[in-house]
């Protein structure tokens, strides 16, 4: 398994997928920054407040995007000349050619995940947050936003493999991406909905949650694995049959 | 271990209804470079396709080093380098980072990166992004790939496409070298029977049927006529004839089938005699081009 990640992220290593991965940390990073922080003066609370601000716009719309543009991109220089035909005539299995791209994918995403908590340790010095760090609140969020991804790029790494184009599994994402805004507030389809999971699994428990948020965390763990499940499963076996 | 490296039994493919692979029987020899012939469209690169397992046989078998492309598909690809149709490249890497990117996945020593470069002459130009080259330069780094895995078996499906003279030649000696130098045994599909007539040592046309043989056998089905031509064909046929000498009118040209010396001396005095002007004597050979066309059922001559 070891070298096909090696093989994949020296394919990965020289293209302009790096500049991606910083994007929404750093926007989330803005944003975080010019929070007003009205509960600062109950200072247990800057932290998660922070965290809560900076997660919005990287959830509901970057995260579900990012996993999108990552598999396209992953799958893109092996559409544009050929590679999948020469990589699959090559002495490998197809299952250790698919888990690679996906753990691959799932590494760039964990990669975003860590950069945006990177951030907002930033934003906590550079506004000198007195209490310490609330990993317990943190890492739950980070770690939850990552797996909650998980069937987002299974279901997008799908659809790259299938369709050669690179916009086009890109413009089923954005279709599926946007109506999220609306969908995360829905109390009824929130917690089945696959591209509102980064959401409700990264936003922090505050008293004032709305919506969807109410969802006990088993049912979104069972919604995420599920569909988790499925995507990987009709993808993967989709790319053992298909024909190059 | 028998003396067959390719063997495949009544290989079919179907696209829906339509049988792009028709029963083909393919018998590769170790150590042969094998010319596999057709017309475009007849199914060259879907049989490729299906020798490497990229595409499944809806009907056959593939054996291949003896043992089933359906079981032992990764011991048997371990063997084999293959180009399939154009030329396979990443174009944001250099030339050396293409080859790295597949040797790692073969596990293949760091050393022999370096090998195959100077076998097909890119050393100089290893550390330049690949989307800059020229197709002949792709097309030597996509045999580069091939070789990277020390194969015993090379396939290589239109190798030739698109280069120019000078392209041809140089791949065409690279072939030629293969088998003496590296003991590979390889197959070249080609739908120009010249580029094949020139490396091959055995040949396949594959069509309806499939003709396979060795390229001399072919040869001699490039059967010879002796065209006269005369002042006026038709009495000179006629007088012929009436000399006991059969022979085909034409266009005003007179053909002997099979002429041998002697009857071409026999004919010649004789109209001579007659006092007809002889214009013309020439040898017209079918060419191998025409036998081709002959074998796939005249297809490309429309």
């Amino acid at each position: 398994m070891w070298k096909y990640l090696r093989s994949e992220f020296l394919k990965l290593r020289k293209s302009t997928i790096w500049l991606l991965v910083f994007v929404s940390p750093l926007l989330s990073m803005l944003i975080g920054f010019g929070e007003a922080n009205f509960t600062s003066d109950i200072k247990e609370y800057q932290w998660v407040s922070t965290l809560g601000v900076m997660t919005i716009g990287h959830s509901i719309l970057f995260l579900p995007l990012l996993t999108g543009v990552f598999s396209s991109f992953i799958c893109r220089y092996e559409h544009s000349s050929g590679g999948w035909k020469q990589l699959l005539s090559l002495p490998v299995s197809r299952r250790n050619v698919y888990i690679g791209k996906f753990l691959m994918v799932s590494l760039l995403i964990a990669l975003t995940q860590i950069l945006f908590v990177a951030g907002l340790l930033f934003i906590g010095w550079m506004k000198g947050f007195s209490t310490g760090i609330p990993w317990e609140v943190i890492l739950p969020s980070v770690i939850g936003g990552w797996l909650a991804c998980l069937p987002l790029i299974a279901l997008q790494l799908f659809a790259s493999v299938s369709w050669s184009s690179f916009a086009a599994p890109l413009a089923i994402n954005v279709i599926f991406t946007i109506p999220n805004i609306l969908i995360v507030n829905s109390e009824r389809f929130g917690p089945y909905y696959p591209w509102a999971q980064p959401f409700l699994m990264m936003m922090p428990d505050s008293t004032d949650s709305f919506g969807a948020l109410h969802v006990s965390f088993e049912t979104l763990f069972i919604v995420v694995l599920g569909s988790l499940l499925l995507f990987f499963c009709s993808g993967f076996m989709y790319f053992m049959r298909k024909e190059i | 271990m028998s003396d067959l490296i390719i063997k495949t039994n009544k290989l079919t493919k179907k696209f829906g209804s339509k049988r792009v692979v028709n029963h083909v029987d393919l018998q590769v020899k170790r150590g042969e470079i094998y010319g596999f012939l057709g017309p475009n469209g007849a199914g060259k690169t879907t049989t490729i396709r299906m020798l490497l397992g990229l595409a499944r046989p809806t009907k056959g078998s593939i054996q291949i080093f003896g043992e089933d492309i359906k079981k032992d598909k990764i011991s048997i690809l371990k063997k084999v380098g293959s180009l399939v149709e154009y030329p396979s490249y990443y174009g944001h890497l250099t030339a050396y980072e293409n080859l790295e990117a597949v040797r790692i996945l073969l596990d293949a020593p760091k050393s022999r990166i370096d090998e195959v470069l100077s076998i097909v002459r890119l050393t100089k130009d290893a550390k330049r992004p690949v989307k800059g080259f020229s197709l002949g330069m792709k097309q030597r780094l996509g045999i580069a790939t091939a070789l990277l895995g020390n194969p015993e078996l090379l396939i290589l499906d239109e190798p030739t496409n698109g280069l120019d003279p000078s392209g041809i030649i140089e791949i065409r000696e690279l072939i030629k070298s293969m088998p003496k130098e590296h003991g590979i045994t390889i197959v070249v599909s080609s739908h120009l029977l010249s580029e094949i007539d020139q490396m091959a040592t055995q040949v396949g046309i594959i069509s309806k049927v499939i003709f396979q043989d060795s390229i001399s056998k072919l040869r001699e089905r490039a059967s010879s006529k002796i065209k006269i031509t005369v002042n006026e064909g038709e009495s000179a046929w006629k007088m012929l004839l009436s000399h006991g000498i059969t022979s085909d009118l034409a266009q005003q040209s007179i053909y002997l089938e099979n002429g041998s010396d002697e009857k071409v001396a026999k004919v010649v005095k004789s109209l001579v005699d007659n006092e007809y002007s002889i214009y013309r004597v020439e040898e017209e050979k079918k060419s191998l081009e025409e036998i081709f066309l002959e074998l796939t059922g005249k297809e490309g001559g429309l």
